[in-house]
């Protein structure tokens, strides 16, 4: 009891520093992912094309090459990145893949006959986007959207083999000064768990809140 | 001397790559393996009406759909030693990928397990065959082909996920990586390889998945 | 030939939850004999089938099986215990089942499907067991196509498969459920020939069915039945020609117009 007492205050910054990690990686990729998808949609064959590598390459490898590449590699060019530097631009550019991805399939979901109607009904394209599209694709995707926010949480434990002292990195550190195993483990899986399940809760309680989206049933 | 550019130093490190890509294979596929068993013996728990069995079972699918990969493989690999028992690097990476994968599969069947039509199991059960075979001879083969598609997919998933057990010792490819890194000081290069590695073995995957699946559909 | 029913149904019961669905049967079927259960739908029939080889485990009554008492064991004080699945397999033995939906297994080819119940649960060597399968697949004209998948048969076909199936296990009693209900029409003939020819071998059946014309040509006996209950049974001229109840002479008006109509 008076380990776990000493040691919480340690894990709850470290914890801090992991959300702080993933949310501006993800943060970044839902931004990178929009305009890959709007690349996608709109930009010609080529751009299609090429954001059709980039997710291809970015899906087809771990993540943990990635981090690597940014980290140790992109400073041959000149570009050098701290350590969280390098952890948050990683999962950006990883997440934006799935992002896209994501956006895709949220874009997929809006019958053809909706959009036949705001077309037959004289919207401008741009009005038919923000107000036809965006928001029935964002309520459908809400749900994989929060999932790829797990997923990138999950990743962001990668960061602790590049030192970043967030909540795997701390963990190690702390057993290696206390040879204490079992209640570091404990609060390391406590803590990740906690953290992805506040995620699934938050995205049930937001997906409750869209109207359109309640089902008879 | 000259430096070999840069197309041939590359090619150079391919042989020692490819060794490493031979043992990322190898435990990714014992993973996903071992995984597929565990899987179903967890769907059996998950869908068993005694709660003794089933909320365990749920319990243990939430923490490992819940923590990185990286965490589970940590715990196996370090929590035995310091109960005293030594894990090696290899045995506690395919145990952990294992334990993994098994969560996901549990869900993955869960999905093939529904859609065999109830008169096929009553067909065994009136023909006397044992739970067992049911299970292994009806539902079983009925469910890999149904899942296929997910089932490789989760193979891809773990084949990237499997990157990690460089950091407990298990020299795979991007421990590979890592060392051609470290020997010639050009990171960049190395860990691009080894990425191109890893999206050869994954496309391959995808692509063999394509074709098994075209194959069953024609039958 | 002894005189001792193959099946024997006493007082059987059935209920899911407060639903009642069957009230009480008594039935003996002989060696030989070839016994329909007709009826509107939600009587009881199927219920009562799939009692007979514990698919659907009675609550009440008595089912006997060549004398031996199915699914449960009476222990002291007459406290019955439902028997381990293994038991229930030795009671059933002699009894094989051909479904509605012909419930092929569809991984494997028609030869193996024929095949699997003789090789797992009879423990017959391989080779045994596909010359048996084949044997059964010739009798029912299906062995041209031993080595082709369920789905790419006819309905007809597969049900053929299905009795094919059933015959493998050289049954001494055979309960067949709706066989011909998932058939198109023009495919209900060949596999009630199937039945026809089975019959005149002396096969021993138990057939629920919908087809009131094939019940009267093929049937030694007609169990009429209603609201779980057997309500009228008897030879299927007596039946068909003079039933006694008004329940069953509204049942079976509608067919009587039909067959009389010119």
């Amino acid at each position: 009891m008076q380990e776990f007492l000493e040691l919480l205050p340690r894990f709850a910054v470290a914890a801090l520093l992991t959300l702080e990690l993933s949310l501006a990686g993800a943060a970044l990729g839902l931004a990178g992912g929009f305009l890959l998808h709007l690349f996608r949609l709109g930009g010609g064959r080529v751009f299609a094309l090429g954001c059709g590598v980039y997710v291809w390459l970015l899906r087809g490898t771990p993540f943990l090459s990635q981090l690597f590449i940014v980290y140790f590699g992109l400073p041959v060019l000149g570009l050098r990145l701290s350590a969280p530097e390098a952890t948050v631009v990683s999962l950006a550019f990883y997440s934006a893949a799935y992002f896209s991805e994501i956006f895709r399939a949220g874009w997929a979901a809006i019958p053809r006959g909706q959009i036949e109607a705001a077309h037959a009904f004289g919207m401008t394209s741009r009005a038919r986007f923000c107000h036809i599209e965006l928001p029935q694709a964002l309520a459908f995707a809400l749900p994989l959207l929060a999932n790829q926010l797990i997923l990138v949480i999950k990743e962001s434990a990668v960061a602790s083999i590049i030192t970043v002292p967030e909540l795997t990195m701390t963990t190690s550190n702390i057993i290696a000064s206390t040879y204490s195993y079992v209640m570091p483990y404990a609060l390391l899986i406590a803590g990740y768990w906690l953290l992805t399940q506040s995620v699934a809760w938050l995205a049930q309680q937001a997906a409750r809140r869209i109207p359109f989206l309640r089902t008879p049933s | 001397m000259d430096t070999p550019d840069l197309f041939t130093r590359c090619l150079g490190y391919l042989p020692a790559l490819l060794d490493g890509a031979l043992n990322t294979l190898w435990v990714a596929g014992v993973g996903v393996g071992c995984g597929f068993l565990a899987g179903i013996l967890l769907h059996r728990l998950l869908s068993s009406t005694n709660p003794w069995f089933s909320r365990p079972a749920r319990v243990y699918v939430s923490i490992i759909r819940g923590t990185p990969v990286l965490v589970q493989l940590l715990v196996c690999f370090y929590l035995p030693s310091a109960l005293g028992v030594e894990v090696p690097g290899l045995l506690a990476a395919t145990i952990g990928l294992s334990l993994n994968s098994a969560a996901y599969q549990s869900q993955i069947l869960g999905a093939g397990f529904a859609a065999i039509p109830r008169g096929q199991i009553e067909a065994a059960r009136t023909f006397n065959l044992s739970r067992s075979q049911t299970l292994w001879h009806v539902e079983v083969p009925q469910v890999l082909a149904l899942t296929l598609p997910a089932l490789v997919s989760e193979m891809i998933d773990v084949v990237k996920a499997s990157a990690v057990v460089s950091v407990i010792s298990v020299t795979d490819l991007m421990r590979v990586g890592q060392q051609l890194s470290s020997s010639t000081y050009r990171p960049l290069e190395v860990y691009s390889m080894a990425a191109l590695c890893y999206l050869a073995l994954t496309s391959l995957l995808s692509l063999a998945a394509w074709v098994c699946q075209r194959r069953l559909a024609r039958r | 030939m002894s005189t001792l029913p193959i099946l024997k149904l006493r007082a059987v019961g059935k209920s899911y939850g407060e639903n009642r669905v069957l009230k009480g049967i008594d039935l003996d079927v002989m060696r030989g004999e070839i016994v329909t259960l007709i009826g509107p739908s939600g009587s009881g029939k199927t219920t009562a089938l799939r009692c007979m080889n514990f698919l659907e485990a009675y609550d009440e009554g008595e089912i006997w099986i060549k004398g031996q008492l199915l699914g449960y064991s009476t222990g002291e004080q007459g406290r019955r215990t439902r028997d381990s699945e293994a038991a229930i397999a030795e009671v059933r033995r002699p009894v094989a089942m051909v479904f509605q939906q012909f419930n092929l297994w569809p991984h494997m080819s028609v030869l193996a499907n024929v095949a699997a119940p003789l090789i797992l649960a009879r423990r017959m060597a391989k080779d045994e067991a596909r010359r048996k399968a084949l044997a059964a697949l010739e009798r029912v004209g299906m062995a041209h196509k031993a080595e082709a998948y369920p789905a790419r048969l006819s309905g007809g076909q597969q049900q053929r498969v299905g009795i094919a199936r059933a015959l493998a296990v050289e049954p001494e009693l055979m309960l067949l459920d709706e066989p011909t209900s998932a058939l198109d029409p023009e495919l209900v003939e060949e596999v009630q020939g199937v039945i026809r020819s089975l019959a005149q071998d002396g096969m021993t059946m138990v057939m629920v069915t919908h087809e009131m014309g094939f019940a009267a040509k093929i049937s030694n006996r007609v169990v009429f039945m209603e609201g779980g209950l057997v309500v009228e049974s008897g030879p299927p001229g007596e039946l068909f020609g003079h039933s006694r109840t008004p329940r069953l002479q509204q049942f079976l008006k509608p067919w009587l117009e039909r067959s009389l109509a010119p």
